[in-house]
């Protein structure tokens, strides 16, 4: 699955990557990605997920061709 | 479908989006310009740079102007939010609500504005007089149920 990542956390991750090992939920998803970065433990937590320009939550099952892009919290304006 | 976009990545002119923004049962038109600053907590800031996730944030301002134009019966409502270099006293964000009377014109325009900061995903990258840089948080959060009141 694709992953698209914004903002603060491209200080962590590239821009656009893929996953490819075996990762169901979107909670799976967090916690690998936080195995691989442990730096972004503080703001992957306030980050929502979104699957094909949808948010969803944390239980949410992922496909293997998902897009999916990591939202950060809002600071527009 | 609204095809319109809300995102810009090159200065918005508020005079040709003010000029769209009259209508015949409008008594009221109320324009909100959020401009760069010089300064944030303190600091000297010389620009913004500003990313979105463009098709998600798109939508989400179409639908929060839909809501609004609905809860206040709006005769229009307007946004648009830069992307990419906004330099000092340059527009970031322009909100446009037209109403019958000015009440529900200046309501629906802070809804718009306070709804498009905190839930679209738009991001500001905050650039330092000091030649540091860092991805901004709306300072606001904090008291944001303040702010809605």
């Amino acid at each position: 699955m694709t992953i698209q990542v914004y903002a603060a956390l491209k200080d962590y991750f590239d821009t656009e990557f893929e996953i490819t090992e075996p990762v169901h939920s979107v909670e799976e998803l967090r916690t690998l990605l936080l195995k691989r970065n442990p730096g972004a433990e503080a703001i992957m937590p306030v980050c929502r997920f979104a699957v094909n320009d949808t948010f969803v939550d944390s239980q949410f099952q992922l496909k293997a061709h998902d897009a999916i892009h990591i939202i950060p919290p809002s600071s527009g304006g | 479908m609204d095809n319109t976009s809300h995102l810009s990545a090159v200065p918005i002119n508020i005079a040709a989006m003010l000029e769209g923004a009259h209508h015949p049962g409008a008594g009221a038109v109320v324009l909100f310009s959020g401009e760069t600053r010089d300064n944030s907590q303190g600091r000297s800031v010389t620009h913004l740079d500003y990313e979105a996730q463009e098709s998600m944030a798109n939508k989400m301002i179409a639908e929060i102007l839909n809501e609004a134009m609905v809860k206040w019966s709006l005769k229009l409502a307007l946004a648009c939010h830069r992307t990419g270099r906004v330099a000092i006293g340059e527009t970031a964000v322009v909100v446009i609500t037209a109403a019958a009377h000015r009440r529900e014109a200046y309501a629906a325009n802070q809804y718009i504005i306070d709804r498009i900061k905190y839930e679209a995903p738009i991001w500001k990258h905050e650039y330092f007089a000091d030649g540091s840089s860092e991805w901004g948080a709306n300072a606001e959060n904090a008291n944001k149920g303040e702010l809605n009141e």
